[in-house]
């Protein structure tokens, strides 16, 4: 059983089989061994949440634990290329795909996937869910460390932020 | 389709050796063809059946030996989660037909929604797979863990609901 949620009021931003973004995470994590999806109900509007998570250059990166700087570097249609750098000045390669209400970033060790969607619920709320963690190189797989505190960390944050 | 099929094998191989850029863009292509088999048998419950479905289906992806059979594999997952989806939030009420609407009536689509809407998810998947998908007796059993006596008793009494509503 997965965290199903109903679908929300807005019908432009599911596709044409009902699945908005933070359904689509949820199926896509399910092929991430080791993944957890963590999600949270936002007090916010989705026109407020989805520029923030779109921000690569910004507000993303002051979202994900350990993360110092990301730059985009290239973006083709809904596929991006980002540069990250982490508090120790190491640097990662990300090859990506951005697009409303959705984030996805991988790089040889590290996995980041964010989605947001209108609650379906509290009107000017917003359901926004993250997974992610450190990759095993070359899998789809993460090591499970701290999985879970990750995306509370990040979906907290994202909460000071938009309460700020 | 085949396009789309010689794509997906790709991607499949891809996501398989760990990119999820490519499991990405493999979703793309399984979200409309799930909502294809779940939406008619789920009704409003079609995007926890999508969803499902495609949880497991990304869960399985690994074990998937054979990639040109992957859209085979989607398809027996979705009707069994929009079957079982449908079965869980209890809408599978009794076909009651006798308040439908007659064949004249304008809204026709409406019309067939509803006559679905009151039968049961099983005959809703039969009908599905038989009427929309085209698949034969033997092929619909086999994707809905049938016999096919028994997809044939419960295609004939879907049917039969349905002839009923229209001549009422």
């Amino acid at each position: 059983m997965t965290d199903n949620h109903p679908a929300p009021g807005s019908a432009a931003r599911p596709d044409a089989a009902g699945l908005d973004p933070v359904r689509r995470l949820h199926a896509l994590a399910a092929g991430v061994r080791g993944a957890r999806v963590t999600t949270r109900e936002i007090a916010a509007p989705y026109d407020t949440i989805a520029p923030l998570l779109a921000d690569l250059d910004g507000e993303l990166a002051r979202l994900v634990p350990d993360m110092r700087g990301l730059r985009l570097t290239r973006a083709d249609g809904d596929r991006i290329e980002a540069v990250a750098v982490g508090r120790l000045g190491l640097r990662a390669r990300f090859d990506g795909i951005r697009r409303p209400g959705w984030v996805w970033l991988q790089s040889r060790f590290l996995l980041i996937g964010m989605a947001a969607t209108p609650s379906a619920t509290a009107p000017d709320h917003t359901l926004v869910a993250f997974t992610g963690g450190v990759r095993v190189p070359g899998h789809a797989a993460l090591l499970p460390v701290a999985v879970g505190r990750a995306g509370r960390r990040v979906l907290g944050r994202l909460e000071e932020r938009v309460a700020g | 389709m085949s396009d789309d099929h010689d794509r997906a094998v790709l991607l499949v191989r891809a996501a398989q050796r760990g990119d999820t850029i490519a499991m990405n863009e493999l979703l793309d292509l399984l979200i409309p063809y799930a909502g294809r088999i779940c939406t008619p048998i789920a009704l409003a419950d079609g995007p926890d059946a999508v969803q499902e479905t495609l949880v497991a289906v990304f869960r399985g992806l690994r074990t998937l030996k054979e990639p040109a059979a992957l859209y085979g594999w989607v398809r027996a997952i979705a009707c069994r989660e929009a079957v079982r989806v449908a079965r869980r939030t209890a809408r599978a009420v009794p076909a009651d037909l006798t308040s439908l609407p007659g064949r004249g009536d304008p809204q026709l689509a409406a019309d067939i929604d509803d006559t679905l809407a009151r039968l049961s998810p099983e005959h809703r998947a039969v009908l599905v797979l038989r009427d929309i998908e085209g698949f034969d007796e033997q092929s619909a059993a086999a994707l809905l863990g049938l016999r096919v006596g028994t997809v044939k008793s419960r295609l004939h009494r879907a049917r039969d609901s349905f002839r009923k509503a229209w001549s009422s």
